[in-house]
């Protein structure tokens, strides 16, 4: 089915077809898709034009869940920031303290002791895990099934008990801290987790037996929806969709950051930028997810989870009311927060959805002077239209849900 | 870096300032060279920087010449190098759209203009994003409070109505 | 007391236990459909409600009948009330035609004859076929009288996919028809006499595979259920319907499953026919519910597994692949029926 790489003018010209409907089209019907709908991932609004069954125009409308989070920002010292940082993806929110920490730790010049890293890229991967099962749940549903989205469900039940094991929160994890993490692994994470990784990817393969090689789907999500890699880099559209086209770019590659250096591991790539190639890709990831896991695990190294550097980081909770360099360290942390150097730094990762990226300017003090989280879904909403248009109605839930647009992520 | 020698050797003087912190590299440009400065990014093909990451503005009340500012990051997939632009604007200039270069910009510039107030010029659609459609101000600026200007409101003008 | 007004009572009785019964059976359905989703997804499904959550399909009533009326303000408000009653009605007349037991022969209750049917009508399966285009009638009206974009596309879509599936399905039972020579459901059910391989299931394989599929279409039922699709059109035809409007359309949909599933039992599968003579002795009645609660189960096996079609999919099935099927099963079973006598 993958077998063939299409070229990019092969992949342009099988998207002729849908530009054609769209200059044929008479006379619209407009019809408002949200911001309250089963289908839409949060509160996307948008206002689509149909002719017939082919939608000739679309006007996403964003910032329902507009939050004012880089305003808040601004009053917030660097730690206070963090669990809004949770909030922005709230599906995957250890990925995104960790961009946001990946950033800071750049703008101070704070670096993470070799454990701390470790930690960091196990709770990563398993948000990624988790985003990823509950995309393939929600991509099924809009398709038409409830009982797969409980399945998989079902299945991130798994995950998220281990995240709680390790954060104290399924969701809202504010896990990551400037220099570290903020708990060691707790007694028995290692074997549930093996546990948990030994079993994942079985049940991948029996998401790829069931979705796959499924008529229906295949009808519904194969040829629909192409977005080639030069669409892609003009519309700032970046992990799976990327992936999916063609393109080999994954940051935890080109531009390495906590243990990713250290693991082995491929990147996902598939060559027909459709639905399809999107779901492949994001089931492989799973399996590389837990790969990467079991490696961290395997090579866990000894010594401190969060940087002993008394300037930046907090102290280990144990020690604040014992040890008076402790507590002075924790006041100041706390009421005062660390200072940042003046100057502007810019950091990506590579979350779950896209490429999240944390952009600081800091005057000098406690507060960011100005604070900007680049995040994928913001830009992934502003691609609908070229997706989308010239394909019909069915098909727009099923290429909506496979960019994978949330909208905390969007709005912030 | 080759992307520094050949902007240098391009443009020379009209690089008002650069910068390298943290490994990344900065320059400011007048307002005036924004859109020649990117498309040369763009289509050089030593630079071939085709994904703009993000384009935000930027509000400096200390600095009273030129208060606002634009900053555009830029990603090279085919080199993998990064790259900040950014320019500063009085209160009020307009500044060229690059959605032209880049059509990611579209809703960057809108959220630049909801949350500055810094006007694109040739923007296909620049309205407000982010906040409701009758908002008034912008958001981001300095002087703007964090708890806003209206307060809490109880839309009695809403009664009956919903 | 004569023959005749016997004849009178029984058909009142009749008349009025049947819709009784199946809407206690419609209740019971909605409840099961519930609980088997659950079992189907890995949960319990309602238990709230009396022992096993049985009684939920109750305490949805009156939930249903408390709820505020709402008819929007510029919708066509004759139509827009009668259009439920024009799916739910002609489901009901269905079963007028069906027969639950044996008919005719000899008398059997207090001396006087009782049929197994309330209408021993001789074109019964036209009467089926001409009652599920009324259907089509209910569904484009509710979506074009509730004004509104969303209901009206749902409307012309649910009504374009059941006339399409229509033809299928009737093309599929004129085979039946032929092998029973009759249009009527007791003769077809009376030609299927004997233990269950005379029944028209093993000759008439490929045309009730046909029918199966047919009606899953006629029934808005994934993988054809587009036209309630929540995801893509939040309810389509029914998004302005509240309150107990709603409800008569749900309960339009499952008294619909029923007498489907009663059709299906009784064209291929016997009717109130024992598969085997030795289990004659269980009165027919008992048979036909067994089997219509059967198919019940298979329609929701299927809903809650298969995914949904995308539309212009659905009626290229519709059109190219079940309607030359069905014309094909209809030549075929005529050339045997004439061949073989």
């Amino acid at each position: 089915m993958s077998a063939e790489r299409p070229t990019l003018e092969e992949l342009k010209e099988r998207k002729v077809l849908s530009r054609q409907r769209v200059e044929r089209s008479g006379e619209v019907m407009t019809v408002s898709m949200g911001p309250q709908h089963p289908s839409m991932h949060g509160v996307y609004r948008a206002v689509l034009d149909l002719d017939g069954e082919v939608i000739v125009a679309v006007r996403p409308e964003i910032g329902n869940l507009h939050r004012g989070v880089e305003k808040l920002c601004e009053e917030r010292t660097y730690h206070q920031i963090i669990p809004i940082t949770d909030r922005l993806d709230y599906l995957s929110s250890f990925v995104m303290n960790h961009g946001y920490c990946e950033a800071v730790e750049k703008l101070m010049g704070v670096e993470v002791p070799a454990r701390g890293r470790y930690i960091r890229t196990i709770a990563s991967e398993l948000c990624r895990i988790a985003n990823h099962i509950m995309w393939l749940g929600i991509h099924i549903m809009d398709l038409g099934t409830q009982t797969f989205f409980c399945i998989c469900f079902r299945d991130r039940e798994y995950v998220l008990d281990l995240l709680e094991m390790l954060t104290g929160a399924r969701l809202t994890h504010s896990f990551g801290r400037i220099g570290g993490v903020a708990k060691d692994l707790p007694d028995g994470f290692d074997h549930r987790c093996r546990k948990v990784i030994d079993f994942l990817p079985q049940r991948i393969a029996e998401y790829e037996r069931i979705i796959k090689h499924n008529r229906i789907y295949y009808k519904r999500a194969k040829g629909v929806g192409i977005f080639t890699s030069e669409d892609c880099y003009a519309w700032r559209v970046t992990g799976p969709p990327l992936r999916s086209a063609g393109v080999a770019r994954d940051l935890r590659k080109d531009e390495p950051y906590s243990a990713y250096d250290e693991v082995d591991f491929e990147v996902a790539v598939e060559y027909q930028g459709d639905v399809y190639d999107r779901f492949l890709v994001r089931m492989k990831e799973i399996r590389e997810s837990c790969k990467i896991i079991r490696q961290c695990l395997d090579n866990l190294p000894d010594g401190p989870f969060l940087a002993r550097d008394v300037t930046h980081s907090l102290p280990l909770k144990k020690n604040v009311l014992r040890d008076s360099a402790a507590m002075i360290q924790d006041f100041y942390q706390v009421f005062q927060g660390p200072l940042a150097p003046k100057g502007e730094v810019y950091r990506a990762i590579e979350a779950p959805k896209g490429e999240m990226g944390v952009y600081i300017r800091s005057e000098g003090g406690a507060k960011p002077a100005r604070i900007r989280f680049t995040t994928p879904s913001f830009y992934h909403g502003q691609a609908l239209p070229p997706l989308v248009e010239g394909e019909m109605v069915s098909d727009m839930v099923a290429i909506f849900a496979s960019i994978d647009v949330v909208l905390g992520d969007c709005d912030r | 870096m080759n992307a520094a020698i050949q902007l240098e050797e391009r443009f020379g003087a009209r690089l008002l300032e650069s910068v390298e912190f943290r490994s990344e590299l900065t320059y400011v440009v007048a307002s005036s060279d924004w859109v020649e400065v990117l498309r040369f990014c763009k289509e050089a093909p030593g630079l071939a920087f085709d994904q703009l990451d993000c384009l935000l503005g930027d509000h400096l009340p200390e600095r009273t010449a030129a208060p606002f500012e634009v900053v555009a990051h830029l990603v090279s997939h085919v080199y993998g190098h990064r790259l900040r632009v950014k320019t500063s604007l009085t209160e009020g200039q307009s500044l060229p759209t690059v959605t032209g270069l880049w059509p990611s910009a579209g809703f960057d510039e809108r959220e630049a203009w909801e949350m500055f107030g810094i006007v694109f010029d040739g923007h296909p659609d620049l309205r407000r994003l982010l906040t409701v459609e009758d908002f008034e101000g912008y958001p981001l600026r300095k002087d703007f409070p964090l708890q806003g200007t209206v307060g809490g409101r109880i839309r009695t003008d809403l009664r009956g109505k919903i | 007391m004569s023959d005749p007004i016997a004849q009178l009572i029984f058909l009142i009785i009749k008349a009025i236990l049947m819709p009784v019964l199946i809407v206690m059976m419609v209740a019971f359905i909605i409840f099961f459909e519930r609980k088997f989703a659950g079992f189907f997804q890995g949960r319990v499904g309602p238990t709230y409600l009396g022992p096993w959550g049985s009684f939920q399909s109750f305490g949805d009533i009156f939930k249903l009948l408390s709820k505020e009326d709402l008819i929007p303000a510029k919708s066509d408000k004759a139509v827009f009330r009668l259009a439920p009653y024009i799916i739910f009605i002609p489901a009901f007349l269905v079963m007028a035609v069906m027969p639950f037991g044996p008919v005719g022969g000899q008398a059997n209750l207090f001396g006087y004859r009782f049929d197994y049917v309330i209408a021993n009508f001789d074109a019964g399966l036209v009467l089926f076929l001409a009652l599920g285009a009324i259907a089509v009638y209910g569904v484009v009206l509710a979506g074009w009288s509730s004004n509104s974009n969303f209901s009206l596309l749902g409307g012309l879509r649910a009504g374009a996919q059941m006339i399409s599936y229509e033809l299928a399905m009737g093309f599929s039972v004129v085979g039946v028809m032929l092998m029973a020579n009759s249009m009527s459901f007791v003769d077809i059910v009376n030609g299927q006499a004997g233990d269950f391989w005379h029944w028209y299931f093993i000759p008439q394989v490929v045309g009730g595979l046909i029918f199966f599929v047919a009606t899953l279409a006629e029934l808005n039922r994934t993988p054809f259920d587009l036209a309630e699709a929540e995801q893509e059109l939040v309810a389509g035809y029914l998004t302005e319907y509240s309150g107990m409007r709603w409800g008569i359309f749900m309960f339009a949909e499952y008294v619909n499953l029923v007498v489907i599933s009663g059709i299906v039992s009784t064209l291929y599968f016997g009717g109130w026919r024992a598969p085997l003579e030795v289990l004659d002795f269980i009165p027919g009645p008992i048979w036909l519910f067994i089997k219509i609660c059967a198919f019940v189960f298979l329609y929701m096996w299927v809903r809650w597994t298969i995914f949904r079609y995308r539309y212009n999919q659905l009626m290229s099935i519709g059109w190219k692949v079940l309607l030359p099927l069905s014309i094909l099963n209809l030549a075929v079973t005529a050339i045997v029926v004439s061949v073989a006598g």
